[in-house]
């Protein structure tokens, strides 16, 4: 035990270097930048400029005006023009027109719905850059009511104006197990997806991390002569491989933690960036109420996961090393183990596994890589039985992995085996 | 004589490749016994067997009644290996190499104090332990390495082309080093293609040639055996020899 701390020091020194670190240290710091930047954009007090094109001139045609100025929109009026003139004399960058077309006020007054246009002159397909549309869209609803009610004390004074404006509303509820509340699925979905987008980026990061690493470590002890050093003391040779494990699985947790507060520094950002803090606050008491929220033992099971991948991927990659002769072979060699890595992480992006066909379902869960990928959206439906065999199933195949990994270190191959790749062409 | 280190009729193949074809030899306690041959001649082979990181295919090493592939573990504590061309992790101070080596096979912490004061002065590097390893020079790098192997105070070290591709003074300077340990009780198990350094450092020479030791003796034997004046020479007379052998196969087929 005492000669495993020794060695384990000495390789948490060789991984704890500038240069393994600076790679995963500059990440965290653009991500935290990023969340910076959008949330400085977001930031930004000006109001959204919409220009409305008034062909109308009617005293109806200036409630779409003054509705779009209560929502908080600069409105530039315009009279009488064509709206392509408009947007050609316009044409600065992004910008929203509304236009009310002559006769508005007359086919109000027939007694006909009337129309109004709304054009986007798009630059870019960027989600700050939406968010003038958005509060055009509030405005013209609140415009909608004003004219309804103007309409109906007009026309039905004796009907409540609530009633005519709208006398259908819908309340949607969903269930989740047991728990039911008064929400959309589609705001369910999008509230998950959204806070899960970025743990998945996160595992394929630091599970590769955790491969490149430790093949490195190896490659490196072959390419500089010390590994046969390394083999002629008084070790165990399964003390040498847990070592160089534990030490890595250990630097890979710490980058998984860094990892996770530069995402949520990003998130956050995201969030006060496109202004939905408020939405998101509701949202997470309805998510409450439906038990769709992860405790600190659910973060705990995910991060035991994301461990449990690690060892596997530590256990293989240390195998794929022992054929690097040198340093530059690691990335090739590591290739296989990325592959296996990729499919899980695309596939949970774009399928839902629980939907999909049994063969499919079943194959993708056999890639013991899926389960750290699942195990949030498992957490969140309450499927922690799910989450614990995806663990052990993970650490059945650690262990076998594992076991080759000691027999090769044990034997000569350690020394004798290489890949060439040339000469297999 | 007690030997220290008995090599019977071992064998070691790589795939199709037989790299040493059946080698018997023998180390005394306090003696410096040299493999000398050509490049591929099975010397680097032979000493990774001695020092337990490969596994002979057919025949026996036995250090100290220890059976090197049965007893791997007490034979690692006996013996210390130095590689050809071995390297040193670049990131690290040299002295917390020393230590971490020195850590690895004490656990008494005055004993690990000692193995690095040994390595100190083995190594005459001073100051300069306080540098990283990336920083050093191939001569330096050498020093050190040899200073760790036998700072453990080993009862065999095992010493790859230990001066291989150093300068002549460094070459010198590692020479006496191995020479004075050995004087202290060592037992030195070393391989090289320099035939002329061999004749100032070792006791006893074996003439290794495509996995074959041709002949064993003291400089002086095999020099008056074989009618030389050198070692080169006489590895000469006995390639030529190797070379007849095959030409009479040869012709008898
Ligand atoms: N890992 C290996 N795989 C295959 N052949 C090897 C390996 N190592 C050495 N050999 C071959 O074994 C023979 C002996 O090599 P070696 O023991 O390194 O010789 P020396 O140290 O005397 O130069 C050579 O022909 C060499 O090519
Ligand atoms: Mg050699």
């Amino acid at each position: 035990m005492r000669t495993f701390m020794v060695l384990v020091r000495k390789e948490l020194g060789e991984l704890l270097t500038l240069q393994m670190l600076a790679p995963f240290i500059a990440i965290i710091f653009v991500f935290m930048a990023l969340g910076n930047v959008i949330s400085a954009a977001g930031d930004t007090d000006e109001p959204t400029r919409v220009v409305v094109v008034d062909n109308d001139g009617t005293a109806e045609s200036a409630v779409i005006g003054a509705s779009l100025e209560a929502v908080g929109l600069t409105v530039v009026p315009v009279q009488d023009e064509d709206l392509d003139a408009v947007v050609t004399r316009e044409a600065d960058s992004a910008g929203l027109y509304v236009v009310v077309p002559e006769g508005f006020g007359a086919s109000l007054e027939r007694g006909e719905p009337a129309m109004v246009q709304v054009r986007t002159v798009m630059t870019g397909f960027s989600f700050l850059g939406m968010r003038g549309g958005a509060e055009v869209q509030n405005g013209l609803a609140a415009a909608n009511q004003s004219i309804a009610t103007a309409i109906a004390a007009r026309h039905a004074p004796d009907v409540p104006v609530a009633l005519l404006q709208q006398p259908l509303t819908v309340e949607n509820q969903v269930t989740i197990g047991e728990r039911t509340a008064a929400t959309s699925a589609e705001a369910v979905a999008g509230f998950v997806s959204q806070q899960t987008t970025l743990i998945p980026i996160v595992l394929f990061i630091v599970i590769v991390f955790a491969a490149q690493m430790i093949a490195t470590t190896i490659a490196t002890e072959k390419e500089n002569k010390t590994l046969e050093t390394l083999l002629s003391y008084p070790i165990s040779r399964t003390s040498l491989v847990t070592a160089k494990m534990v030490a890595a699985g250990l630097v890979s947790l710490l980058s998984a933690g860094a990892y996770m507060i530069g995402m949520r520094q990003y998130m956050a950002g995201m969030m006060s960036g496109v202004g939905e803090q408020s939405a998101t606050d509701a949202m997470s008491g309805v998510m409450a109420e439906l038990g769709l929220t992860l405790t600190t033992a659910d973060y705990a099971m995910l991060g035991l996961s994301l461990f449990a991948g690690i060892l596997l991927a530590l256990s293989i990659a240390i195998i794929l090393g022992a054929f690097a002769e040198s340093v530059k072979a690691v990335g090739a060699l590591i290739t296989p183990l990325m592959m296996t890595l990729m499919v899980p992480y695309l596939l949970t992006m774009f399928i839902d596994l629980n939907s999909a066909s049994p063969l499919l379902k079943w194959a993708v869960l056999a890639i013991p890589f899926t389960h750290p990928f699942t195990a949030a959206q498992n957490l969140f439906l309450g499927n922690e039985g799910v989450v614990w065999a995806g663990i052990a199933y993970q650490l059945v195949w650690f262990a076998g992995f594992a076991l080759i990994a000691a027999k090769v270190f044990s034997s000569d191959r350690i020394l004798t085996m290489k890949l060439d790749l040339r000469r297999k062409r | 004589m007690s030997s220290l280190l008995a090599v019977r009729e071992l064998r070691k193949s790589y795939g199709h490749l037989d790299a040493v074809k059946g080698i018997d030899f023998d180390i005394a306690p306090g003696e410096i016994y040299a493999l000398i041959g050509p490049n591929g001649a099975g010397k680097t082979t032979t000493l990774r067997m001695v020092a337990t990181i490969l596994k002979p295919t057919a025949g026996t090493i036995t250090l100290d009644g220890h059976d090197v592939v049965r007893d791997a573990a007490q034979v690692r504590r006996m013996i210390s290996y130095l590689p050809e061309e071995a390297g040193a992790y670049k990131n690290m101070k040299a002295i917390d190499y020393l230590t971490f080596v020195a850590q690895v096979f004490f656990a008494e912490r005055d004993r690990v104090e000692r193995a690095v004061s040994v390595a100190r002065q083995v190594s005459g590097l001073g100051e300069r332990l306080n540098d990283k390893l990336g920083s050093y020079s191939k001569g330096m790098t050498r020093k050190l390495l040899l200073a760790r192997t036998v700072m453990t105070e080993p009862k065999l070290a095992i010493l790859d082309e230990p001066t291989s591709g150093l300068d002549v003074l460094n070459a010198l300077e590692i020479r006496d080093r191995v020479r004075e340990l050995a004087r202290q009780g060592m037992s030195v198990l070393l391989s090289s293609h320099n035939m002329l350094e061999i004749e100032y450092l070792s006791d006893r020479v074996g003439i290794i040639d495509h996995g074959v030791i041709r002949d064993t003796g003291t400089a002086a034997q095999l020099k008056e055996r074989h009618g030389a004046d050198n070692l080169e020479t006489v590895f000469g007379v006995l390639a030529g020899r190797v070379r007849a052998d095959a030409d009479r196969e040869a012709v008898a087929r």
